[in-house]
């Protein structure tokens, strides 16, 4: 495998965004890649049993530093418990922890290199801004003066300056979360966990707060694991996202690769469409996988997952990658004959709702040049599918 | 606050517990003393049950009490109750910290205070002092008790529960009968609970507000305690133990009882998946 | 025109309890203090001047006097007792914190599904009568009573311990009778806080004990203020303890009210006494009463 430790060319223009921070793997920043450098923090084999409830299932993750990384997942996948084992509030049943080569797994959380930002922001009511912020260092025995320029350093960055005085119940939840967050920062640890860091924000201020959170993490090169079951979310702050559920690690890949490999069903549904094809494994060659799909078709595609003959799995397509014509296209394998039962016309491009011969409903995407209008496709034209080997993605799970 | 639970916490409600109980135990154990002698034990007897069955003026005394617990709980329900709605949901309104005044002051003012006043009202308006006016002084200072207990319920529930019922065209007296009384039930029973109790243990204001022929058992007791530790004080006072216990445990069984189900039922209703 | 007949409907809620609260406890107290102004006198009732229209207002107002008062300072008995009633009250107040808070305290870190147990177990005592419960310390306190016997059995102490009737029996008494009403509201401010803030305590560096005295006891100020109120104030005017458990050099103001009105029959006396009383408490009533209001209004 190629290491890549420089932007390429073709990337110099999305590498100017400043800092080591790049979710997509072409700019370089990949340190997982990197079999020299160990990992800033690694979860062992970690298995949380609530009595007799599993809620972390034998999970290994390395995390490197400078990394963004999302722990994904709906509620009660074990994303948050993971977290919490990271911070000390929890002990694993078994595992171990280890940041920047220690063991930590039994050290309490207040000696712990770690700073959490609360999913309710956890302000101290009774304290103002300031002293919220400064209340880490200030255990850490730093004198007045120090704690004072610390914690304004903190506030410049995340404006609230004007705010220092204030109680968190006289802020906006927007104000509380910067807050929350400068108090986490403020310490400048090596590790600041996030728990659904925005989770109480609408739509709009959360996105806002993503680039912050961006902004932030790049500034101030700390390494930020962040927890949270929305999707969107993970794909736009992360550089790697660690998909889990029922406390079982699912997959763990950049944003890109979440998109375009999934290795399941449900990651393969996060974002944007997808077509999924079940079928049955009928052979398999030299970094081919062959499908006979349940009403007939044969499906071919490119794949290293290791499969036998005979299993059942599923094929992802992803709807700009399936070609969409009236000619019956000269190939045997991935090709597919329908009607076309809706078309969705989004202005540069349309989709197109197909529904072929066995019922089965596809959505295939085309670009509205000018020159296809004389052989545009219309409603209830019969039309043929067909997809390169390289556009699947099988899926074992 | 949830956290780790110590060892340190553990004793410390281990002891308060113990300090709490085990006078009161002793109390009872020793009521079932054969000997006169309430603090050496010479095996079991509950002769002194007996004993309390033949005395006509306990019983006389145990009498006035009930009735007077009864009808001052009642009444001191219904005006806690308006008192706890003004508080909650009236908003202002001239006198109104005049009135939580009035509500919370009773509750922490000095019994002889509260006798005392209450003994002169009835003088100046001529009363004749002896049941009625013992009841009518139980309910003025249960009746605060009674506000604190529902003014606790009405808070915490949802006022659009109300407003939908009035939008809907109900008045705000049936409102009141249809909505809100039924949702805050529990607590106006926990509250006339507990002005039953109180009135039944209140020795120092029915002391001032008495008059001839109303003996209540608390000023029994107190007659009697002052000539010394007896036998048949433990055994009365076993008795009314005994009765607040079962009082309580059965109110809080039933309001467990109705947490309960209304759990069962979310959970049906949300297609339990475990 | 609308919002004048809701205001008078209104007062058909407000009304009832408060006319019952105004005729039956705040004008009882002008009429205490009118009477702590009035002499004793061998009648029924046992005071003068009584009002009666013939003799007309001013007639009566005339022979209104400040002797009691006057009294009240002359004999250092009273002023004696008010200041060791408070001195008592003081110091039982903050026993009775220090016994109750790791209580509550426990309480609130307990598992959630023993928590209401634990209430309950707190409330019980509460509901039983006070008379009762002192009555039990008696059996314990006295000379040959079970702390007795029992010390001396594990041979701790081979003398009888004189503690009833001393000022002693009257402490234990006062924390052991008003330890609910300090437990209760310390349970409910301990239990309020959110969890979360001690691990960011303890996430951003503090220990355990810090964090305790950095958040936790802030955060419980409310309940340690409500708590203490509610021992201090009835406990100064306290009679039943004193007079149960405590001996003849045990001062209590209200046992001292008691004497003046059942023993010597006293009754403008006894009201001075009262109207004093009232003066010192007026300041911390009114202080529970603004506390208690915030609390509401905190809750909606």
């Amino acid at each position: 495998m190629v290491v890549a430790t420089a932007p390429s060319q073709a990337n110099a223009a999305s590498s100017q965004r400043a800092g080591p921070r790049t979710a997509a793997p072409q700019t370089g920043f990949a340190p997982w890649k990197n079999p020299d450098l160990s990992p800033m923090v690694r979860f062992e084999g970690i298995t949380k049993r609530f009595d007799d409830f599993v809620a972390v299932n034998n999970v290994t993750i390395d995390i490197y530093e400078k990394e963004f990384f999302a722990l994904l997942g709906p509620s009660g996948c074990g994303k948050s418990t993971l977290l919490r084992m990271l911070a000390g509030f929890e002990r694993p049943t078994e595992g171990r922890i280890i940041v920047a080569g220690q063991d930590i797994t039994d050290m309490p959380p207040y000696e712990r290199p770690v700073n959490m930002m609360f999913q309710s922001y956890a302000l101290f009511p009774h304290m103002t801004v300031e002293r919220n912020i400064g209340f880490g260092l200030k255990q850490e025995g730093m004198s007045k003066d120090k704690i004072e320029e610390r914690v304004d350093e903190a506030m410049g960055m995340l404006e609230l300056r004007q705010f220092a005085k204030r109680k968190p119940n006289q802020l906006s939840g927007g104000q509380q979360q910067r807050v929350a967050l400068a108090r986490a920062i403020a310490k400048k640890p090596r590790l600041v966990l996030l728990d659904e860091p925005l989770g109480a924000l609408d739509k709009k201020l959360r996105q806002q707060a993503q680039f912050e959170l961006m902004r932030i993490q790049e500034t101030t090169g700390t390494t930020f694991i962040i927890v949270t079951h929305d999707q969107e979310e993970a794909m736009t702050v992360a550089s790697r996202i660690a998909v889990m559920e029922k406390g079982l690690l699912q997959q763990v890949a950049t944003p890109g690769d979440i998109y375009e490999n999934p290795k399941t069903r449900y990651i393969a549904g996060f974002i944007g469409d997808v077509n999924v094809f079940e079928g049955t494994v009928s052979k398999v060659s030299e970094g081919c996988i062959e499908i006979d799909a349940a009403d007939g078709y044969k499906f071919k595609t490119k794949s290293s997952e290791s499969v036998t003959v005979g299993q059942k799995v599923g094929l992802a397509l992803r709807p700009e990658k399936i070609r969409i014509g009236r000619e019956k296209p000269n190939s045997d394998v991935n090709v597919i004959p329908g009607k076309v039962e809706d078309i969705g016309y989004l202005g540069s491009i349309s989709h197109y709702h197909v529904r072929t011969a066995a019922g089965e409903r596809i959505t295939a995407l085309r670009a509205n040049a000018a020159h296809t209008v004389e052989q545009s496709i219309t409603w209830e034209d019969a039309v043929w599918l067909d997809w390169p080997v390289d556009a699947g993605v099988v899926l074992t799970g | 606050m949830k956290g780790r639970f110590s060892w340190f916490n553990a004793t410390s409600i281990t002891f308060g517990f113990a300090f709490l109980y085990i006078p009161i135990l002793l109390l009872v154990i020793f009521s079932f003393n054969e000997s006169k002698l309430v603090t050496v034990w010479a095996g079991w007897s509950t002769k002194w049950y007996g004993s309390l069955l033949q005395n006509q003026g306990l019983k006389d005394a145990a009498w006035v009490t009930i009735r007077v617990a009864l009808m001052s709980a009642t009444v001191a329900t219904v005006l806690g109750t308006l008192a706890a709605i003004t508080l909650v949901r009236m908003g202002r309104f001239h006198g109104r910290t005049l009135f939580s005044g009035m509500i919370f002051a009773p509750l922490v003012m000095p019994d002889v205070i509260t006798g005392l006043s209450l003994l002169l009202v009835f003088v100046a308006l001529g009363f004749d002092r002896g049941f009625w006016t013992i009841t009518i002084a139980h309910i003025t200072f249960t009746m605060c008790y009674a506000a604190v207990v529902v003014q606790a319920r009405l808070q915490d529930f949802d006022k659009s529960v109300e407003e939908a019922a009035m939008d809907l065209g109900a008045t705000p007296v049936s409102t009141f009968f249809q909505v809100t009384l039924p949702i805050i039930a529990p607590s106006v029973i926990s509250a006339w609970l507990l002005a039953f109790t109180l009135s039944l243990d209140d020795l120092v204001i029915a002391s001032f507000t008495t008059g001839p022929g109303a003996t209540t058992l608390p000023m029994k007791i107190y007659s009697q305690v002052r000539l010394g530790v007896t036998p048949e004080i433990n055994a009365i006072s076993t008795i009314l133990i005994g009765i607040v216990t079962v009082g309580v445990l059965s109110a809080a069984f039933f309001t467990k009882r109705q947490t309960d189900r209304a759990e069962r039922e979310r959970r049906k209703a949300f297609g339990a998946t475990g | 025109m609308r919002a004048r007949i809701s205001d008078l409907k209104r007062w058909y809620v407000i009304g009832a309890p408060f006319l019952w609260l105004l005729v039956f406890f705040l004008i009882p107290f002008f009429i205490v203090f009118k009477l702590s102004l009035s002499d004793v006198a061998t009648a029924i009732p046992p005071y003068t001047p009584t009002f009666s229209w013939s003799k007309g207002i001013s007639a009566f107002i005339s022979q209104l006097d400040f002797e009691n008062y006057t009294f009240l300072f002359s004999d250092p008995l009273y002023i004696n007792s008010y200041l060791s009633s408070l001195k008592i009250a003081f110091f039982s107040t903050i026993l009775t914190l220090l016994v109750a808070y790791p209580m509550a305290y426990g309480m609130a870190r307990a598992p959630k599904s023993w928590q209401p147990t634990l209430m309950m177990l707190v409330i019980l005592p509460f509901w039983t009568s006070f008379l009762i419960r002192i009555y039990a310390w008696i059996a314990i306190l006295k000379p040959e009573g079970f702390l007795s016997l029992f010390l001396i059995k594990l041979g701790l102490i081979s003398e009888p311990l004189q503690i009833m009737n001393t000022t002693t029996a009257v402490y234990i008494g006062i924390v052991y009778s008003y330890l609910p009403f300090m437990i209760l509201p310390l349970y409910a401010s301990l239990e309020k806080i959110n969890p979360s803030l001690l691990e960011a305590a303890q996430d951003l560096g503090s220990q355990p004990w810090r964090a305790f005295w950095q958040v936790t006891f802030p955060l419980s100020m409310p309940g340690v203020f409500a708590g203490c109120l509610l021992v201090f104030i009835p406990a100064v005017g306290e009679f039943v303890i004193p007079d149960l458990l405590g001996g003849s050099d045990t001062l209590m103001i209200g046992k001292t009210l008691w004497t003046e009105f059942f023993n010597n029959r006293d009754w403008p006396l006894a009201s001075a006494v009262a109207v004093l009383l009232l003066l010192v408490l007026i300041i911390p009533i009114v202080l529970f009463q603004r506390q208690q209001e915030m609390e509401r209004e905190a809750g909606r």
